[in-house]
């Protein structure tokens, strides 16, 4: 009996429950904690009011059109930016993981670049496009490409060496390998390269629109911080925690699409 | 009768061509940028682009956010906005570092007036501070170190009898400072509104009025731009200055449609805008409290060469 079928059925009690129960089972938990807390003392509710509250407060908000604005703003901004780093990650992370002497050379510089923190790039970026889409981008694009390149790094380097020679052997072209030998082996480093590039993209469009003032999500956290409206913050944050959720699942969903026949999601293989 | 024919005909052009001339404008407005930070002291730029006094100037006037210091000053450096709001002290301070910088319109002013304006130094209600002359040894928050926060605080203690240079800074953000003190992290804090009124209706005292301690009317911030811009778009430059000069004398003077104006584009509430201290806003800029704000600035070590006001506030 392997381990999918041991968890469900034969454990009993709490151990016995699926994973969607538990999980389900552990945000409620988060929740009583942020509804006590404030109400018990524990932090003060002025400054931090109880879940219940920032729930009205969000209920409120989503029926004004300023809210889907900004929502929409963010979602945009966090699509392109994502869409541009999984292509230029791609093409690059292949173009260069095909070649030794070309990933040999550029080892140390992406090594050196990578580490960067995008939101170091802020002054710079603030300086040289302002408060536009464009500067949202720069940063996005800039700390989501790694993620996308490094594992397609890794993806074209796993390549079964005797699959690449039987390639050799049969005479196909550069583009062929590519598609029949080098693709099928990276998809799955790919789609992990995109699912964290997804959250990395979502975390820096926040950053951004936060920090230099960009429309969108994080502005909004911005404004009603500054203006003391606590509850409305802690409402726009809530917000992108459950987008964020939305991100991971849409992230999974494609893994799925994309590649069925993969053994981690095959339930009957073992992987 | 002819003679009346051609006196009602001329009557009839004279009336096309004033209707013609105070029409619609053959050219479009300028659009331009303004940097802002989403506070009440920048009300009279909100208000005064909905009374229409930048369209009358043909000016069309988009607002910007921004956190604050850099994010104002450096896009207006690199010509990317065309205008920023921003303290008096950074702009001092971004000037003697190199950055050419012209004002163009005074921005908000202390309200002038002991027990009543828009900022003050805050302590806990049971604290054993009571005057700023206690905030020796203290930690002080302020929103940014090297700046009007820790100049004012010090011209405050050194009014007060005290030594400015024995109070202890740390920099935290307006609205982390009420959270902070009701936690004793901090001992005192400079605060703005409208965290001051959050603060006070919390229980915490006023232990001094620094920005009235600092200086007579402190003229704490202006509009300003590039002196690029201000070579290469000389026009533009003196209508802004005039539509902003009407729409601070509005704000002055309509402080009941300020406050119906905050709302929307802050979170503060109706409420909440009803209780809050408003600043003022002259039409002229405060020379002599800037002189002081200069000098105090080279005194506090803010900046290591002398300010030039002269080609600042032009």
């Amino acid at each position: 009996m392997d381990a999918a079928q041991r968890t469900s059925s034969t454990r009993a009690g709490w151990a016995g429950a699926g994973p969607l129960v538990q999980g389900f089972c552990g945000l409620i938990g988060i929740a009583a904690l942020l509804e006590a807390a404030p109400r018990v003392g524990l932090v003060s509710p002025l400054y931090f009011p109880p879940l219940s509250t920032l729930i009205a407060v969000l209920a409120a908000e989503i029926q004004h059109g300023l809210f889907w604005t900004a929502l929409g703003f963010t979602l945009q901004s966090w699509a392109l930016g994502l869409g541009i780093s999984v292509l230029a990650g791609t093409a690059i992370g292949i173009a260069v993981g095909s070649s030794s002497i070309v990933l040999a050379t550029t080892r140390s510089t992406i090594e050196f670049l990578r580490p960067i923190p995008s939101v170091a790039l802020i002054p710079l970026v603030t300086l040289l496009f302002g408060t536009t889409l464009r500067s949202n981008l720069v940063l996005v694009v800039y700390a989501a490409f790694w993620q996308v390149l490094i594992q397609v790094l890794y993806g074209v380097q796993d390549v079964d060496p005797v699959a690449r020679e039987t390639a050799r052997s049969y005479r196909f072209g550069r583009w062929a390998q590519i598609r029949y030998v080098t693709w099928p082996t990276t998809l799955p480093y790919l789609m992990t390269g995109v699912r964290l590039a997804a959250a990395v993209a979502l975390i820096l469009t926040i950053t951004a629109e936060l920090v230099i003032g960009t429309p969108g999500l994080g502005k909004e956290i911005f404004v009603a911080q500054t203006s003391g409206a606590y509850a409305v913050m802690y409402a726009y944050v809530i917000v992108t925690g459950i987008i964020g959720v939305a991100v991971n699942v849409l992230a999974r969903a494609l893994e799925r699409l994309a590649m069925p026949w993969h053994p981690s999601l095959r339930a009957d293989v073992p992987a | 009768m002819p003679r009346l024919s051609i006196h009602r005909l001329a009557i009839a052009a004279g009336l096309v061509t004033l209707a013609a001339a105070s029409g619609e404008r053959a050219y479009a407005a300028d659009k331009i940028t303004v940097g802002v930070i989403p506070i009440t002291d920048v009300a009279p730029l909100y208000l005064g682009k909905e009374k229409g006094f930048f369209a009358k100037q043909d000016l069309d006037v988009e607002m910007q956010l921004a956190q604050g210091g850099a994010e104002l000053i450096a896009p207006v450096v690199s010509g990317q906005r065309e205008f920023g709001f921003s303290n008096l002290s950074s702009i001092l301070i971004a000037q003697t570092r190199g950055l050419e910088l012209v004002a163009v319109a005074p921005g908000a002013s202390s309200t002038g007036e002991q027990g009543r304006d828009f900022g003050a130094i805050i302590a806990p209600g049971d604290s054993p501070v009571q005057n700023a002359k206690d905030l020796e040894g203290k930690t002080v928050a302020v929103n940014n170190l090297n700046n009007i926060g820790d100049s004012s605080v010090k011209a405050s203690v050194r009014k007060a009898g005290g030594d400015g240079a024995k109070v202890k800074f740390v920099e935290l953000a307006f609205p982390d400072m009420p959270a902070a003190l009701a936690n004793k992290r901090v001992e005192a804090a400079w605060i703005v509104e409208p965290f001051l009124t959050l603060s006070r209706s919390q229980g915490a005292k006023v232990v001094a009025w620094n920005l009235v301690d600092m200086a007579p009317n402190l003229m704490i911030a202006v509009y300003f731009t590039s002196k690029k811009y201000a070579d290469e778009h000389a026009d533009i430059v003196k209508r802004f200055k005039a539509a902003m000069t009407e729409s601070l004398a509005y704000a002055d003077t309509h402080t009941d449609e300020i406050r119906q104006i905050v709302p929307t584009y802050t979170r503060i509430t109706k409420e909440l805008i009803g209780k809050l201290t408003l600043p003022r806003w002259p039409t002229e800029y405060g020379r002599a409290s800037a002189q002081i704000t200069a000098d105090l600035a080279l005194q506090d070590g803010l900046v290591t060469k002398k300010p030039d006001l002269d080609a600042l506030l032009k």
